[in-house]
């Protein structure tokens, strides 16, 4: 079997590996999910080193030092991990298929443009910010099937289930609701999924798999900053790439190469750039290409200091830029931002959190939402709870459990359930015993808590009649509500509730305290 | 059990799994009741039993953690979540429900068996048996607190189980109606079982410590003829297991 047809099954091995475990990240009424739902973002070590200079020596989740093993790989074999492992990778091989011509050779020196970025993104974590989680490969492609990709798939196998379902021929239903039954179970959301911001997510990230139209693994090449970490770690790597005496500079390889490694003539090869996909060795008409291990003779990586020092000034500047908003100034100033239980301070949450989207993922009624600058430019795309979409299910643990990067602290049950996100008021006007003097309380039945957070008062008030009536209104034991929201989603006054959470009072923050 | 199920017969068996809590919390009905009705269902012939509710909490969540799925999928029973496509607007001529969203599944039944849990609630003070209805509606159920007596009752003149078991093996005396403190249940190791849903709902609050009367949906309900909330007029069996 030749090292490519190895290549591409290891490829679309990690593929269904990574496909399966996103399908896991759900809920089965359990407590826990029962598979490492993580893995790939624990092997990543762009975040973990952004997180680890971001958070400033704050704790390491322990998973994250399964990436100083993609460290070490790539340190020997080179970037493995690019062309044999890597889910993003593989999709923009599959899409790169539908291009004929392999290159159309950019300008050989565009490729440096990723070391750019990396050295950017670095910097500006050396300085507290975290945004390599933007165009992070995983933190990417997660976040992408997260909030876009899938819901849309999903949403549109339901439509045409739906579509069976309420035609009149009952042969076709059965037969479709069999199928159905059987992709609930298995590929299928539990409920229909609804995302702030699905469609710019997904232009983005259908942009990306488009590039390989223009230029086979264009992002790869040219964007990635995990690619190009990989490949300042492989500049040593002992696969070495050597041709015999027979080749005769046709350049089929140069043009077969997925990583743009190879040069025209076939004279120079950048280990840097080699994904070690082998297409080289494998379509050389002369069989003059072989990799073997051994030292080999680095052709030098210049990337020029002016330009890395642009760079690295750029991630300076960064910092200030993006934190050039109000926003800074006040810890609370946009009230609605609810982040979820065992969220670190703003602050540092915000040095940690990835924006991979796992959390909104797995999030159990998908009332977790990413931001877009509610929390900042700095924040876009963190996680905010949005109670009328779902509320924070109280024995529900989860998006603690699948953070890679201790932005939401993993809290045991009896701790979660403490933890304040919020405080819910009353809006007296919308209220319907307050306002009207009809009966509901349903916010005193859903509230959680025991004893519960919202009592009422037995109010004797008048109707329009004069005859007096007794009615129950809602109260608030600010000391034991924990903003959990259940109360607002649940609350009948339709379109507006007439109780909801802001932040204030969360525990997370001494500044946004209510309470003396 | 022969008595309300005949060979053949497909059975809705509903218990209370609204909330997201454990057997001892007493906010579901007991897994052990149900299973037992399950199982005896099926002993009198039952083709199929159809086990469902429509939770307040996740309903992943809630058919685990409520011990409910796992005893009665062992059985045989079909568990299954709610799919909102099975509601349909049934028309009740009621006196403040006209015509609501409910499931098909309760009316496609060839019986219907109601498997509720006793416990205290803020608004309708206790619910049991005739309350737990609610867990077969759709839409923006909540809004008929707004007249909670006449509604549930109104509801009970569409849904009409052939026999009604309360599960008082645990009882939820505060903080309903989905507790949550161990303080606040009681074990009554109770279980009562007939086809009047007034009247048990009416024996239910002597529990509590209340009469029928004090409950609003019991007083509609025997007002509209749907039972009779007098207890001192039936027949009740007492058996010691």
């Amino acid at each position: 079997m030749s090292k490519q047809v190895l290549r591409k099954i290891s490829q679309g091995l990690f593929l269904l590996l990574f496909l399966f475990l996103f399908i896991q990240t759900e809920s089965k009424g359990y407590d826990t999910l029962g598979y490492p739902v993580r893995l790939f973002l624990d092997f990543d070590p762009l975040i973990f080193l952004s997180t680890l200079f971001a958070s400033r020596g704050g704790q390491i989740p322990a998973g994250f030092f399964l990436s100083l093993i993609t460290i070490l790989v790539t340190i020997v074999l080179g970037r493995v991990f690019c062309g044999w492992i890597c889910p993003l990778g593989t999709l923009n091989t599959l899409v790169g298929s539908f291009r004929r011509r392999h290159s159309i050779a950019l300008d050989t020196n565009w490729h440096k443009a990723k070391y750019y970025i990396l050295v950017m993104l670095l910097v500006s974590s050396v300085f507290s910010l975290q945004i390599a989680g933007i165009m992070d490969p995983l933190s990417l492609i997660i976040r992408s099937f997260s909030l876009s990709i899938y819901p849309l798939v999903d949403n549109g196998l339901r439509a045409l289930f739906d579509t069976i379902y309420n035609t009149n021929i009952s042969g076709l239903i059965g037969v479709s609701e069999a199928v159905y039954g059987l992709l609930k179970k298995s590929l299928l959301a539990f409920r229909p999924l609804f995302y702030l911001q699905a469609v710019f997510i997904g232009v983005i990230f259908f942009s990306i798999l488009g590039m390989n139209l223009i230029e086979k693994r264009f992002w790869c090449k040219y964007l990635c900053p995990l690619g190009a970490l990989l490949g300042l770690c492989s500049r040593y790597s002992v696969l070495k790439r050597e041709t015999s005496e027979g080749c005769t500079g046709c350049g089929i390889c140069a043009n077969a190469c997925q990583g743009g490694a190879i040069s025209e003539k076939n004279d120079t090869w950048r280990n840097t750039e080699c994904l070690a996909c082998f297409s080289c060795d494998d379509i050389c008409p002369q069989n003059a290409v072989s990799f073997g291990l051994g030292r080999h003779k680095n052709q030098a990586m210049n990337l020029g200091r002016r330009q890395v020092m642009t760079s690295m000034l750029s991630g300076v500047l960064a910092v200030p830029l993006l934190r050039s908003t109000p926003l800074s100034k006040t810890a609370y100033l946009n009230p609605d931002v609810l982040r979820p239980p065992g969220a670190l301070n703003e602050k540092e949450f915000l040095r940690r959190c990835v924006k991979c989207g796992e959390c909104m993922k797995v999030c159990i009624t998908n009332g977790l939402q990413p931001t877009l600058l509610e929390a900042g430019l700095e924040g876009i795309w963190s996680p905010r709870l949005i109670p009328r979409i779902g509320h924070c299910e109280y024995r529900c643990t989860l998006c603690g459990q699948v953070c890679p990067s201790g932005a939401i602290k993993r809290l045991p049950l009896e701790e979660k359930i403490k933890v304040s996100i919020g405080l819910a008021m009353i809006d007296k006007g919308r209220c319907l015993p307050y306002a009207h003097a009809i009966p509901c309380i349903v916010c005193e039945e859903m509230c959680p808590t025991s004893p519960k957070a919202i009592w009422f008062e037995e109010t004797v008030v008048r109707g329009r009649d004069g005859k007096e009536l007794i009615v129950q209104q809602p109260r608030i034991d600010l000391n034991l509500c924990i903003g959990c929201g259940i109360c607002e989603a649940k609350c009948p006054v339709g379109n507006r509730a007439a109780i909801y959470v802001t932040n204030i009072g969360e525990s997370r923050s001494q500044a946004n305290r209510l309470l003396l | 059990m022969k008595r309300f199920v005949s060979r053949g017969d497909i059975v809705v068996v509903k218990p209370n799994i609204g909330w997201d809590r454990l057997p001892e919390q007493a906010a579901n009905t007991n897994p052990e009741v149900v299973a037992a009705v399950v199982k005896l269902c099926f002993e009198a012939g039952a083709k199929k039993v159809k086990v469902f509710d429509r939770t307040c909490n996740d309903p992943r969540r809630c058919y685990k953690q409520s011990g409910i799925a796992d005893a009665v999928s062992s059985l045989g029973a079909e568990v299954s979540f709610i799919d909102e496509r099975r509601f349909r607007d049934i028309s009740i001529k009621g006196q403040v429900i006209k015509s609501w969203p409910l499931y098909r599944d309760i009316f496609e039944a060839d019986k219907i068996i109601n498997v509720p849990v006793a416990k205290h609630h803020g608004l309708a003070r206790l619910t049991m048996a005739m309350k737990n209805w609610m867990g077969v509606m759709g839409g923006q159920r909540g809004s008929i607190h707004q007249k909670i007596g006449e509604s549930l009752a109104d509801l009970c003149l569409v849904i009409k189980p052939s026999l009604t078991v309360l599960d008082a093996v645990r009882i939820l005396t505060a903080n309903g109606p989905q507790g949550g403190d161990l303080k606040d249940v009681k074990r009554l190791d109770t279980v009562i079982a007939g086809v009047d849903q007034v009247a048990i709902d009416s024996y239910g609050a002597t529990l509590f410590g209340m009469k029928g009367s004090d409950l609003s949906y019991v007083k509609a309900g025997n007002a509209m003829g749907i039972g009779s909330m007098d207890i001192a007029r039936l027949k009740i069996n007492r058996l010691n297991v």
